[in-house]
């Protein structure tokens, strides 16, 4: 008897793995509902919490390599990089200048002042210290979480554009789903010609632009931003560059490769947007962003918001680094 | 029981080396360090069951710090542990040639179940051809990284007092009674 159960304990632990791992995908398929079950679980949010320092001291060599190399090795183009950037800078300052002018004139400073509550976001860095390896899940991990006021479906930035949006968290880590995940569909608009459709994460390094032909005037470079119209990202963030268009042959949509603005190779520090767009709200609740429990004083991105909008005073000190963003 | 907590052990730091790799070494060209380790074990493990569960534990783990579904990992990893506690029998790997060739069919697999997955659960179309491109170059990195792998594992057998380390005894089972 005991010879017969052993020969079956095999198959026993294998049909229950097989059945545990599967009703976990059903449930965790199912999470979509309540905020509450965003959160991790709290033994899953624990191991979470072991695995972040842990993660994060394994990573230590490997960016201090990473830095050696981008500092002192990989400086190929810096120079021309540096005059082409110090060119911009003064030709967008010119710029800035003539808008504030502009604004003056026209007296709507005053009135944008009193707006400046409703468009600000509040932004919180996080780093990064995981990466997903496999090109079938496109994900990161930073070392901020609820107790900082992250909470699942606030969108993700940087300096370049937009990164992702937050899928999961515990009290001191959070997932981010990157916009190149083939789950990631962005409300998109072509900056120049105001032409609409939709961005879609391939998996792979490049996203897909689709949009309608008709009346479409969409050519390779034009800048993608986010149009807000998704519900889920604010208006105004640089998404990526058109780098081809797909012919469209009878179709009445037509496709375009985007290369985003991201450099997610080089991601280490991002920005989460501490409030949720009107989707997500719908989904998780009021839309109350959650100041974190520990306010520090760390830099925000130059400017998430590419177009050219009206300027603001500088904003007065406070706990978080903040950057404007059309509220959708 | 002390090889299988070790191989718990590496195995998970495995899941945290090639998490902070990947922030230097831009995937697909990290190599899955998690799943070599689960692949590695299985081809030389004694005792399914208990290896069973030390894969779903690591791919749970994996599931944990990756983007995936819940469980999706777990899944995947029994069921490669379970091909390759099979193919370490059925077939003669030790040499390099053969384990490459054999991670990188296992890593092929793995994939493919992942996109099936993703299909059948968030109802997300099959992969792009740029995907699978990526896919197929991340298991050559995995083939690669094998033997290397496979070295480590073979250590920690050695470490624990499992056999020699290098070599199992092949059951030779026969209907004959002893003379």
């Amino acid at each position: 008897m005991p010879g017969f159960l052993n020969r079956l304990a095999a198959p026993i632990v294998f049909l229950a793995l097989v059945l545990i791992a599967t009703i976990t995908m059903v449930r965790d398929r199912g999470d979509a509902g309540a905020e509450n079950r965003r959160d991790l679980p709290w033994w899953r949010g624990a191991l979470l919490e072991i695995a972040i320092p842990i993660q994060r001291t394994a990573a230590a060599p490997f960016d201090a390599l990473g830095d050696t190399w981008n500092r002192y090795v990989d400086l190929v183009g810096i120079q021309e990089e540096n005059q082409e950037l110090r060119t911009r800078i003064i030709l967008l300052e010119d710029e800035n200048l003539q808008f504030r002018e502009a604004l003056v004139a026209s007296d709507h400073l005053e009135r944008i002042a009193a707006m400046r509550d409703d468009f600000e976001t509040p932004m919180l860095p996080a780093e990064v210290v995981g990466l997903d390896v496999s090109p079938w899940f496109r994900s990161v991990l930073v070392d901020r979480g609820n107790q900082h006021g992250v909470r699942a479906g606030h969108p993700v930035v940087t300096e370049q554009g937009v990164v992702g949006l937050i899928t999961r968290t515990s009290p001191g880590a959070a997932k981010i789903m990157l916009v190149l995940d083939r789950q990631s569909t962005i409300d998109a608009v072509v900056q120049r010609s105001r032409a609409r459709g939709l961005l879609r994460g391939l998996g792979a390094g490049e996203l897909e632009f689709e949009f309608v032909v008709r009346e479409s005037d969409v050519v390779v470079g034009d800048l993608i931003m986010t149009s807000g119209l998704g519900g889920l990202y604010p208006k105004g963030l640089r998404l990526g560059r058109i780098v081809a268009l797909e012919e469209p042959g009878g179709s009445l949509v037509q496709i375009a490769r985007v290369r985003p603005m991201v450099d997610f190779g080089r991601l280490e520090q991002v920005f989460v947007m501490l409030r949720r767009g009107p989707t997500l709200d719908l989904l998780y609740g009021p839309n109350a962003p959650e100041p974190p429990a520990k306010p520090e004083l760390l830099p925000a991105p130059a400017s998430p918001v590419d177009s050219p909008g009206p300027p603001e005073p500088p904003p007065p000190p406070g706990p978080i680094e903040t950057a404007r963003v059309d509220r959708p | 029981m002390k090889k299988w907590g070790l191989s718990l052990g590496a195995g998970l730091l495995a899941l945290v080396i090639q998490g902070a790799l990947a922030t230097l070494v831009v995937p697909p060209w990290c190599p899955d360090l998690g799943l070599l380790v689960v692949l590695c074990l299985g081809l030389r493990w004694r005792g399914l069951a208990a290896g069973l569960v030390l894969a779903g534990l690591l791919g749970f783990s994996a599931d944990l710090l990756s983007g995936s579904l819940v469980g999706q990992h777990a899944l995947l990893r029994v069921l490669v542990f379970a091909g390759a506690f099979i193919a370490g029998r059925q077939l003669n790997l030790k040499g390099g040639m053969p384990l490459v060739a054999f991670v990188f069919a296992a890593t092929l697999a793995y994939g493919i179940g992942a996109a099936l997955i993703s299909q059948f659960f968030l109802e997300m179309g099959w992969p792009p051809a740029s995907v699978w491109a990526e896919g197929i170059l991340h298991a050559v990195i995995n083939g690669l990284c094998a033997p290397w792998v496979a070295a480590w594992v073979q250590l920690l057998g050695v470490w624990a007092g499992d056999e020699d380390g290098a070599t199992r005894a092949l059951p030779i089972e026969s209907s004959r009674r002893p003379i």
